[in-house]
């Protein structure tokens, strides 16, 4: 799962009919959750794309900060197994914490530390 | 998922069977914000998208069995075509 902030909606009047019900929230991931090696998919953190569009039934809101689930589990969280989705809000966050000690020990130099608090922030 | 905008369509007439003749999208990332990155994505069109128009493409081998079916060898599905969108100002 990635963490993001909500920053818009989208409407789509044609779309596959199992999405019928979904809202679509356009999230833009705080880009911390980079693989290390490999070319990340497309649309995710990495890839160039800069948001993604998931499926809410939490009712998120834009600037709410949320967990994004990708991939096969976030069908489920969609409606179910046959829904033609690959990203679904699965937590509206409350509070999020980093620890700069546990950072710092994890060898990450300053300019990924003040990255990972400004998408906190 | 993400969205993006229909910039032109791809025609091949040599081309595997397995995209089974499809009609295939050249997709750029956009959002109200503006284009994202520099790749083009080829897709599969799920429903009757055009150029122009905004979409939402939805990846992965599960959502291509769904949608255009299991036979077809793309996994960047046109799911949705977007009427609006609102953003957040950046």
């Amino acid at each position: 799962m990635i963490l993001g902030r909500v920053v818009g909606q989208v409407w789509a009047t044609r779309r596959d009919a199992r999405l019928a019900r979904a809202k679509l929230l356009v999230v833009r991931p705080t880009g911390i959750y980079e693989p290390a090696f490999g070319e990340p998919a497309f649309g995710e953190p990495g890839s160039g794309a800069r948001h993604l569009v998931a499926t809410d039934d939490l009712d998120a809101g834009i600037g709410d900060q949320v967990v994004v689930c990708l991939g096969a589990p976030a069908r489920v969280s969609a409606g179910g197994n046959d829904v033609p989705v690959d990203a679904a809000v699965m937590a509206v966050v409350d509070r999020a914490e980093i620890d700069a000690n546990a950072l710092g020990a994890a060898g990450a130099g300053p300019g990924i530390r003040r990255k990972l608090t400004e998408a906190l922030g | 998922m993400w969205m993006g905008r229909v910039v032109g369509r791809l025609w091949a007439a040599r081309q595997a069977a397995s995209l089974a003749g499809r009609k295939l999208l050249l997709v750029r990332p956009e959002t109200a914000s503006g284009a994202e990155g520099h790749r083009l994505i080829v897709a599969v069109d799920g429903l009757d998208a055009g150029p122009g128009d905004r979409v939402i493409v939805a990846r992965g081998s599960r959502v291509r069995d769904l949608t255009v079916g299991a036979d077809v060898a793309d996994k960047d599905v046109v799911i949705g075509i977007v009427d609006g969108h609102e953003m957040a100002p950046s």
